[in-house]
């Protein structure tokens, strides 16, 4: 199924009106603003979205990461137990892609293309990093397997998932599949959603980093 | 619903003489030559009557193949009673189909119905397939027996070729009785009756489909080969699809109309993922297959000389 780039408009008539914006744990994320299709939603023209502070205290998201935005620094163990930060990327396009989990169908499908076109990132002079809620030890095991040269993310508890704003699918039961490409300054220059198409993300990043 | 009971020859104790094969298996790409139960073989000198015995502990499926003359694939007179109820089951309810439709003089509903039926059919048998190719064992209540016998139609697929016609269709048989004479017995409606009729019919018999699919073109009635070539049936090709790794398409088993969609939708790995998110559960399509799972060819001349 072809990706679709929607205008800027779509985003409001998509929003619930009036209701409070309380971010679970992502399996409950419910996230109107840029319902992923399945099929590919490249997020080219997104408008930042207003939301609602909540009164449970420590859910609150003050803005979701959107193209042409610097997203929050982050800093997360890799597969070997090391803290990675965001902001260790700065210099280099980066593609940091969320996905569902370790092991799964799609993930597995994406780990691999990522892999398999490796080298065109690396010509590009990308960084590609991965980021999903399992644990290093996971993530280690995960990256054995399937010899993944590139790094592995442990975002425990979804925090960052949270804070870019990436949306769940499938009425908010599955972790969705959400990539972002990064140029050298750290700005947002792409978002390219598709939970059941994983390779996808692999061409649609490679197009723009070949353009920057 | 059980409606893909296979080779439960292996747990059962009127096999144990038959279990052990010692009998070297070289693994070559093997095609589908046997015959097809297509009709029942009244053949009373073989029938075996089951003599009440103790249960005994069986070697586990995966370290036994059934041999082609097995007994356990050849129909008793209880897999006859339990197909006969079933039929009657769905010929009731196709009688009170076409009797209400001529009183009432509505065609064009009960047939419309049935069709229905006939398509959600398909559907039924996909998710009950995928359902029970993916989760839960041998112990698992109710479907454990099921469950055990499609880890045995994997790795020996042939096998229900083998079996005679009430054997293979019995267990579903016995569901269907059930499920539809109660809806026999309740209602009178000509439109609901032509979908119970038709549906519970169409899944009553998809195991026969099923075993139709596994045969090959020279030994099949051409009445089949054109229902299967038609798309009326499941075909041949599309059904192998499905015993091919990783074993998670081509669900579907009385006509496949709904395999193209499901599979091309990714509707089961939706499903999967979603039940392992929720619920922590690992569909067996997954992970690579086991042993178990994995066919286990013959020569073809070992299946000629059977």
């Amino acid at each position: 199924m072809a990706s679709l780039s929607l205008p800027k408009h779509t985003f409001t008539s998509l929003l619930p009106t009036q209701t409070p914006r309380h971010y679970y744990p992502s399996s409950q994320i419910v996230s109107k603003s840029s319902n992923s299709q399945f099929y590919g939603l490249k997020l080219s023209n997104s408008t930042s979205l207003p939301i609602p502070s909540s009164s449970s205290g420590k859910n609150i998201i003050c803005g979701k990461v959107d193209k042409g935005k610097v997203p929050p620094n982050f800093n997360l163990k890799d597969q070997d137990g090391k803290s990675v930060s965001l902001s260790k990327f700065k210099g280099k396009p980066v593609v940091v892609y969320f996905y569902p989990a370790d092991e799964t169908p799609g993930c597995t499908k994406q780990a691999c293309a990522f892999r398999d076109s490796y080298e065109k990132f690396k010509k590009a002079g990308a960084q590609v990093v991965g980021i999903s809620g399992d644990d290093s030890a996971s993530h280690k095991a995960f990256a054995k397997k399937y010899k993944l040269p590139f790094t592995l993310l442990s975002d425990e508890g979804n925090k960052v998932r949270k804070e870019w704003g990436v949306p769940s699918d499938l009425f908010g039961t599955l972790p969705g599949r959400q990539t972002y490409v990064l140029d050298k300054n750290g700005v947002v220059q792409l978002i390219y959603n598709n939970q059941f198409q994983p390779e996808k993300h692999i061409d649609e990043t490679l197009k723009l980093l070949q353009s920057l | 619903m059980s409606i893909f009971t296979q080779t439960k020859l292996l747990p059962s104790p009127k096999h144990h003489v038959h279990t052990i094969c010692h009998s070297p298996l070289l693994r070559t790409t093997v095609h589908c030559s046997v015959s097809t139960t297509a009709k029942p073989k009244p053949v009373p000198e073989k029938l075996i009557i089951e003599p009440p015995r103790l249960q005994q502990l069986e070697p586990s499926p995966d370290n036994i193949r059934p041999m082609l003359n097995d007994p356990s694939l050849l129909s008793t007179w209880s897999h006859r009673a339990w197909v006969a109820s079933g039929c009657t089951t769905v010929l009731i309810s196709l009688a009170k189909s076409v009797a209400g439709a001529a009183h009432s003089h509505i065609w064009a509903e009960p047939i419309l119905a049935g069709l229905v039926g006939y398509v959600l059919a398909d559907l039924g048998s996909g998710v009950y397939h995928w359902g029970i190719d993916n989760y839960g064992g041998a112990s698992t209540p109710i479907f454990g027996a099921q469950i055990e016998a499609f880890q045995g139609h994997h790795k020996w697929p042939w096998t229900i070729t083998k079996r005679q016609f009430a054997n293979n269709l019995h267990a579903l048989a016995r569901v269907i009785t059930f499920t539809v004479l109660p809806l026999d017995l309740a209602f009178d409606d000509p439109i609901l009756h032509g979908f119970v009729a038709v549906c519970s019919g169409c899944i009553m018999f998809s195991q026969q489909f099923h075993a139709w699919a596994h045969g090959t073109k020279s030994r099949l009635p051409p009445l089949v080969l054109a229902l299967q070539d038609s798309g009326l049936l499941i075909s041949r090709s599309q059904h192998s699809a499905h015993h091919r790794q990783p074993y998670n398409n081509n669900y579907c088993i009385v006509s496949g109309v709904w395999n193209e969609f499901l599979d091309k939708q990714k509707v089961f790995e939706a499903l999967e993922m979603i039940l392992f998110f929720k619920q922590g559960l690992r569909p067996r399509s997954w992970s690579e297959p086991s042993s178990e799972w994995i066919e286990e060819a013959e020569t073809i001349s070992q299946l000629a000389n059977n």
